[in-house]
């Protein structure tokens, strides 16, 4: 049973298609990124499963039933525009928010507690949000999203803006939940989380699928072709034939072989030519690839 | 209704809270009463009780400071005689002075043999004050009026007597008076212009205020946009309230310390007094919503400002015809005014107030406003989802129309 289900789902504002014709589904318990350069759809898409918008055309449905308003008491969600009230306390903030949720003031302002002390925050609890700086501000609309304990948590762009502290902190809680048996959805650039984190991806572009699947499973999808050496001395062998293309970034080669060309004889060669090996590695193409290549190298994202 | 309970109650919280409520509790009544007392200030000064007359007749003189001076303030009138030299060169050179306070002199030269009147000649200071002059021509009908009648031998009681102004009362059956009725119809009118003044662009602002902070797409995936509007109304709704029902138990306070409890009598009847409040409530829901509307639409204060004269305009439109329904209250244009709904608080009650409508009729007012309430809070609320997806610019009349059909 999917947690999520689209089918064939189209959403049209004025003359601009935002989603074509759109189909995917999340399973439960899983981590799930929703990929696309910029103003490929991706908030207009998340915006019709939370019943912000609803479809022009196909339908969508939340834990196996077709969309109604009540699910969304099951569903966290983060927007990408992402706001609080300016002069309320992060307290009363995270109570009034949790109670739009149906949650009764005494749970909420618990909970609240809890997930502050957890995120690192505490300091701010009796502070006013304009005190706050974006980023802590940033953990309190994840809070937020999260005090009623939805079972599915769909966040836009949640690293967006975040240091890397955060950003690992946000990580590592977004896998716990996961391992709660929570399913989570979320979107994003940046492909090396997604590596780390998502079970399953879907890739869209001008409101298309282009590509969807488990990981593993798309990358298995193409050859391992790539080639990453680090090296010293004479950088001849990389004009050998089996290379269809390499950028050398001053001892550090990032190559991608000819179709059906073995990588031992691009080693051999190298040797050969006198060239001291620190590391050679033969990879599939990683998510950045597949994505530029996917979208025709042509996204800004 | 529990999501609008929450929503009204965190945005009546936040507003009661904050500085600007208690200053302006205290600010407003302040200010207004100030206005009102300098008001009555300089307007009771208006005019000049300083003239001077050149008559060869002391007793017209005298008469004329009589009738030109009321019982609280007494008229200087400087007498000169017409057969002195230059007298009018002289009382040119005195008007010019301003510490005489010569508000203009009067020339009278007695009727020449055969006509009843002399002539009179009235040259002010400033020419365009009608004031004093009306008043000097008044008191010179009142002394001539007045010699006359001695002449034909009334005596000077009599004569009194026939000159008091006439005081028209009201029947004893009808307790109130209409200066009560006119005063309440007033009241209602500058309390609710004043109240929407103030507070009817608060909704407005709190809800550009949520675009600007980015706040409101947080809040859209909790609740649906019409609890969204519902709850804002409402919430910055009661803190007018609350501010309005401050100032007036502080004022009936000050009403009963100072002895003037009599004058409550004065006020509405029961019946009147609920209608007041009803159409008050609903007035401000109204109008709020209308603000409400008007905030979806724009994204900054300044785009507001220019949306202003939408929230006025059926206000003004109320004003220009009220003197025509306090005059005749069941007339087509008074029964036409009280069912536009936006008219309808004020026109209405002042029906009521003035000449009790017919109930069907009141009844009917109350059902379309609250329609009418309840379409522009849908329209609001479409247009602030709308305004969800497509922010930064402008929208102009066909898109807002197109955003209504969405889903």
């Amino acid at each position: 049973m999917p947690i999520v289900e689209l089918q064939h789902v189209r959403k049209a504002y004025d003359t601009k298609i935002a989603v074509a014709d759109l189909s995917f589904q999340i399973e439960p318990g899983s981590m799930f990124g929703l990929l696309g350069p910029n103003g490929s759809g991706k908030t207009s898409t998340i915006r019709m499963m939370i019943g912000m918008t609803v479809p022009d055309a196909g339908t969508v449905k939340l834990f196996d039933q077709p969309f109604q308003r009540d699910l969304l008491t099951r569903v966290g969600y983060l927007p990408e525009e992402r706001g609080l009230y300016k002069k309320m306390k992060v307290i009363d903030q995270l109570v009034f928010l949790g109670q739009l949720h149906g949650l009764d003031a005494a749970t909420a302002s618990k909970r609240a507690y809890a997930w502050c002390e957890r995120m690192e925050i505490t300091e701010a609890i009796e502070k006013k949000t304009e005190e706050l700086s974006k980023g802590m501000q940033q953990k309190i609309q994840f809070i937020a999203a999260l005090l009623h304990e939805p079972d599915l948590i769909i966040m836009d762009e949640p690293f967006s803006g975040l240091d890397p502290v955060n950003a690992t902190l946000l990580q590592d809680t977004l896998v716990d939940l996961r391992n709660q048996g929570r399913s989570i959805l979320f979107s994003t650039h940046r492909m090396d989380q997604v590596e780390k984190l998502c079970d399953a991806i879907a890739l869209i572009n001008r409101g298309n699928l282009v590509l969807s699947g488990g990981v593993r499973e798309i990358k298995s999808r193409y050859p391992r072709n790539r080639v990453d050496i680090i090296f010293d001395g004479d950088a001849g062998f990389l004009d050998h034939p089996t290379i269809e293309s390499a950028k050398n970034y001053s001892g550090h080669a990032e190559i991608k072989l000819n179709d059906g060309a073995s990588a031992q004889h691009l080693l051999a060669a190298a040797i050969e030519n006198g060239t001291h090996i620190n590391h050679f590695e033969v990879m599939e193409p990683t998510l950045e690839e597949i994505f530029i290549e996917a979208v025709g190298g042509k996204a800004d994202a | 209704m529990r999501n609008i309970w929450l929503i009204a109650r965190r945005e009546y919280l936040e507003r009661i809270h904050a500085k600007s409520f208690l200053i302006m509790t205290i600010l407003i009544p302040i200010l207004m009463g100030g206005l009102l007392y300098g008001a009555a200030i300089v307007n009771s000064r208006i005019g000049s009780n300083h003239i001077a007359v050149v008559t060869d007749n002391p007793k017209f003189a005298e008469d004329l400071k009589t009738e030109l001076s009321p019982k609280t303030r007494q008229a200087i009138v400087d007498v000169y005689s017409p057969t002195e030299p230059g007298v009018r060169d002289l009382l040119d050179q005195r008007m010019q002075k301003r510490s005489i306070g010569l508000g203009g002199y009067l020339w009278v030269t007695p009727p020449a043999a055969g006509e009843s009147r002399g002539t009179y000649e009235w040259d002010p200071k400033a020419k365009a004050d009608i004031v004093t002059k009306s008043r000097v021509a008044d008191a010179v009908r009142g002394v001539l009026a007045r010699e006359t009648l001695a002449q034909k031998g009334m005596s000077a009681a009599e004569v009194n007597d026939l000159l008091k102004p006439v005081e028209l009362k009201p029947p004893p059956k009808d307790r109130k008076n209409s200066d009560a009725a006119f005063a309440s119809a007033y009241g209602l009118f500058f309390l609710m212009y004043f109240v929407i003044l103030f507070y009817g662009m608060n909704v407005a602002r709190s809800i550009i205020e949520e675009k600007t902070s980015r706040v409101f797409e947080v809040m859209l995936s909790k609740v649906r946009p019409a609890e969204m509007m519902a709850g804002k109304v409402i919430g910055v709704g009661s803190v007018g309230l609350t501010q309005v029902a401050i100032w007036i138990v502080v004022a009936l306070a000050a009403f009963k310390i100072q002895g003037l409890g009599s004058e409550l009598d004065a006020l509405p009847t029961p019946g009147q007094l609920a209608c007041f409040v009803i159409f008050f409530i609903l007035g401000y829901i109204l109008y709020s919503s209308i603000a409400a509307a008007l905030g979806a639409m724009t994204n900054s204060e300044q785009e507001l400002q220019q949306m202003n004269m939408f929230l006025m305009l059926p206000l003004i439109a109320c004003s220009v015809v009220i003197f025509r329904v306090v005059t005749d209250p069941d007339g087509p244009i008074s029964v036409f005014m009280s069912f536009v709904p936006f008219c309808t608080p004020l026109i209405m009650y002042t029906r009521i107030i003035v000449h009790q409508p017919p109930v069907w009729q009141i009844a009917l007012s109350i059902v379309l406003l609250i329609a009418t309430i309840y379409v522009i809070l849908w329209i609001a609320s479409r247009i602030y989802r709308v305004g969800v997806l497509m922010y930064g610019k402008k929208p102009n009349l066909p898109e807002i129309l197109r955003w209504l059909k969405y889903t």
